[in-house]
């Protein structure tokens, strides 16, 4: 299949920044500047994504990753201790280790992605496929769709229930007001 | 089955779903700091939660035994389903009624606990039925992530922090790799259905190239449900969490969970994996490897455990190793013999953390050494706990002789030379394996006390509550064939 | 791939006028530095304390609630695409799925977790 060279260079562009960015979040020292990698991480996955006719997980992709996730890590990475000091809060350790399994796997796949026999579509599909998600999502899918708003719900839960036992403590925020726990409130 | 039957078959998992719902208000209206009994309140959750249970576990008996999918395939309604669903629903009837008499989950957060447990019994319940990749994966996610919440139940414990930070670590590495592995069966075949996977898997199999990829996708698939069953390699975040969870709770996923992870475990080898493609695919044999090499390592690190919760989690480990050789024979005689070892391991393996959980209560230790000349300080308590253990160990004539003895011959009537070597391996695990039960007894018997020889009284609620669970410990071990007959057909699993 | 030449056009044209005005300014913006103009910027007042200490575990809460709702949002997407064609069916299954997370909601507002105090 000939591929345009416009489309080659797109591919080629989203696929560096998606690899560099993620050996930057691997090697930086700085947290929070791995943290921040991130963000081309995940938009140059989205472009992937876009090039295997996914629109939709393309979109998701930069709304619920970039918009979300994204900030979610960040917030996760403030909370830390290691934050007072970011120039030294990501130190790189097992080096050796970690290249030999990033070689081992590497080849692995490498060879798996280019020797099996995939299922391929007769025809590359185009066009926007979110109505086809849509239809899937409340047909056949309607099961697991349902089953993910409770797995939602228990993700909210848990981080309720986890978050809610650290708001009288103001060790981890540094200042003082929040003190006088908010259940006392309900008294009155 | 139409859409109107499926939601019938649902029933169960809806009123587990439904009593959450009715906890998350229950809680908002009651679980407030202010509240003026507490101890009432508690009673009252945990009574709402138990007709919640007990309501699904009565849909669960009274579904028709017809084995069938719903939802187009995402669910099997089949006696193998049934089985585990009111496995799990007992076991968290259990853990609720433990929950409500530990102190180590304070009463006004009794609610929040009750709520994250009925989220996994809701899971769990799902797992058992899912015969599709995609829902397994969320069915095991609904299981896992309030999991991590419970294990890190214990406030301002440094202990209890770690364990749940590793739990959600090693949980995400699992998850993660049984995903890359699913999405590889799904680029192999075209689908995530158990049936259509095996079709095509089967088609696959026999051209040289696709060997080495089918291999990595299936050993990737399993990591997942080899973490919920804690198998080797992925035990390690094990005695951890089960040190560092509540007690009602570490006795809970020591039998629920892993149950869970057995049943879609089960389901998966034999529906998706089948004996099509056994003679390409050797997944037996390495399912076998991994159950030898669990055992070992859980019973030879449980021989120099001193905290006697650490030393359960390292025995919970070792008995993954033996069920898993049962899942590993893949004959319905096999998995009849795992379900019945599911029955009395709910008995003697929750009994066995209830004990800990009132030694705990009464003395605040969870050492070997608390556990010094307990049987003139509480001689029923050491007597029963001492039944629970040897069981767990395996000798006559109590309930876990006769799970083991099953187990063993289900492995032997396969006939190879392979699951004869395996079930060897088992045989020897359970000899070293009484040796640290042992210790433990030896403790309660034959050593003086540290310093005064304090009496550990039991409440009438420990009390009625271990006996329930040692009584059929102790009568099964004899008299178990009614539990067979029951079990007959508890194999059977739709196509 | 789809035609997205249009958008990667938008792409390619937003990063290079952000970066031409930023040329422009560097090179030919007037620079008389002092102290008060190097200083952090802290919404114009003075800047207080260290930025590099650790954030609060209120504002992971919100990220958290925010990113599970985003995520019932991309479930509406293919819905609100299809409401005619799924028609009373599709709404009653998409209304159990928002019902679930509602109650999650109340859960977590009646909880506090939203309250920022």
């Amino acid at each position: 299949m000939k591929v345009p060279l416009l489309s080659a260079m797109v591919f080629w562009a989203f696929a560096i920044l998606a690899m560099a960015s993620a050996v930057f979040v691997a090697f930086s020292r700085n947290i929070v500047h791995a943290a921040f990698a991130l963000l081309g991480c995940f938009f140059g996955v989205a472009g992937l994504y876009l090039f295997l006719s996914a629109d939709f997980v393309g979109i998701i992709q930069v709304m619920v990753y970039v918009g979300g996730v994204l900030i979610l890590f960040l917030f996760a990475v403030m909370l830390t201790g290691k934050i007072r000091n970011p120039e030294k809060s990501n130190p790189s350790r097992a080096i050796p280790g970690g290249l030999v399994t990033m070689l081992v796997t590497l080849g692995l796949f490498g060879y798996l992605a280019f020797t099996t026999p995939w299922q391929v579509l007769p025809t590359v599909p185009t066009g926007p496929t979110t109505s086809q998600i849509g239809d899937a999502l409340l047909g056949p899918y309607i099961l697991p769709f349902e089953v993910a708003s409770v797995l939602l719900l228990a993700a909210l839960l848990g981080g309720v229930l986890l978050a809610g036992g650290v708001r009288g403590r103001s060790r981890l925020t540094g200042n003082e007001q929040d003190e006088a726990p908010r259940d006392s409130g309900g008294n009155t | 089955m139409t859409l109107t039957q499926s939601v019938a078959g649902l029933l169960p998992e809806l009123c587990v779903l439904g009593a959450l719902v009715l906890m998350l208000f229950l809680d908002l209206l009651l679980g407030r700091k202010d509240i003026r009994d507490p101890r009432s309140t508690g009673q009252i959750l945990t009574a709402v939660a138990l007709v919640g249970t007990g309501l699904a576990a009565f849909f669960v008996v009274r579904t028709p035994d017809l084995p069938g999918v719903m939802f187009g395939g995402m669910l099997a309604l089949d006696p193998f389903a049934r089985f585990f669903k009111l496995l799990f629903l007992i076991v968290a009837a259990f853990a609720l009624v433990f929950a409500a008499m530990s102190e180590e989950i304070p009463r006004a957060r009794l609610g929040q606990y009750i709520i994250l447990l009925l989220t996994v019994t809701f899971g769990m319940c799902l797992l058992a039925g899912s015969r599709n990749l995609l829902m397994a994966y969320l069915s095991l996610e609904l299981v896992s992530i309030p999991s991590y919440v419970l294990a890190g139940f214990r406030r301002g414990d440094r202990r209890t922090s770690e364990a749940a930070l590793k739990y959600v670590i090693y949980g995400g590495i699992a998850s993660g790799l049984s995903l890359y592995g699913f999405s590889l069966l799904y680029g192999l075949t075209g689908s995530l259905d158990f049936r259509e996977l095996i079709t095509g898997l089967t088609n696959l199999a026999y051209s040289p190239q696709s060997k080495l990829v089918l291999i990595v996708a299936i050993m990737m698939s399993l990591s997942g449900f080899a973490y919920k069953v804690s198998a080797t390699p992925f035990h390690m975040w094990c005695p951890d969490v089960y040190e560092g969870a509540p007690t009602p709770f570490t006795a809970f996923l020591s039998v629920g969970p892993k149950a869970a992870g057995f049943a879609v475990l089960i389901r998966f080898v034999q529906t998706a994996l089948g004996g099509t493609l056994e003679p390409v695919i050797p997944w037996p044999q390495l399912i076998g490897l991994v159950a030898a090499a669990t055992m070992t390592i859980g019973n030879l690190t449980a021989l120099v455990q001193r905290n006697v919760k650490r030393l359960l989690a390292f025995s919970s480990i070792a008995h993954a190793g033996y069920l898993l050789m049962g899942v590993s024979a893949g004959t319905d005689a096999a998995t009849r013999a795992v379900e019945l070892y599911f029955v009395f391991y709910l008995l003697m393996n929750m009994g066995a953390f209830l004990a800990v959980q009132a030694v705990r209560a009464r003395t605040g230790s969870e050492d070997i050494d608390g556990y010094r000349a307990l049987g003139s300080r509480s001689p029923l308590l050491a007597l029963i706990l001492a039944v629970f253990l040897f069981s767990l160990a395996g000798v006559p004539p109590l309930a876990g002789f006769i799970g083991k003895f099953y187990l063993f011959a289900s492995l032997l009537e396969t006939g190879t030379m392979f699951f004869y070597g395996l079930a060897f391996v088992g045989v020897l695990n359970s000899v070293v394996s009484l040796f640290y039960y042992a210790r433990v007894v030896k403790a309660m018997y034959l050593k003086n006390p540290r310093g005064k020889a304090m009496p550990v009284p039991l409440g009438p609620g420990y009390s009625v509550l271990l006996l329930i669970l040692a009584v059929p410990t102790l009568v099964l071990g004899v008299y178990w064939q009614p539990l067979i007959n029951i079990l007959s057909t508890a194999a059977g699993m739709a196509h | 791939m789809l035609s997205y030449e249009a958008i990667l056009l938008l792409i390619v044209l937003g990063i290079a006028i952000s970066v031409v005005f930023v040329l422009i300014s560097k090179f030919l913006g007037p620079k008389n530095p002092n102290a008060r103009k190097k200083s952090v910027y802290e919404c114009g007042a003075e800047p207080q304390g260290s930025a590099r200490k650790r954030f609060p575990v209120k504002f992971y809460m919100i990220a958290l609630l925010f990113l599970l709702f985003d995520i019932e949002a991309v479930f509406l997407y293919p819905w609100a695409k299809l409401f005619r064609e799924l028609g009373f069916l599709g709404f009653v299954e998409m209304g159990i799925f928002m019902l679930v997370l509602i109650v999650g909601l109340i859960y977590a507002w009646r909880k506090g977790a939203l309250e920022w105090e």
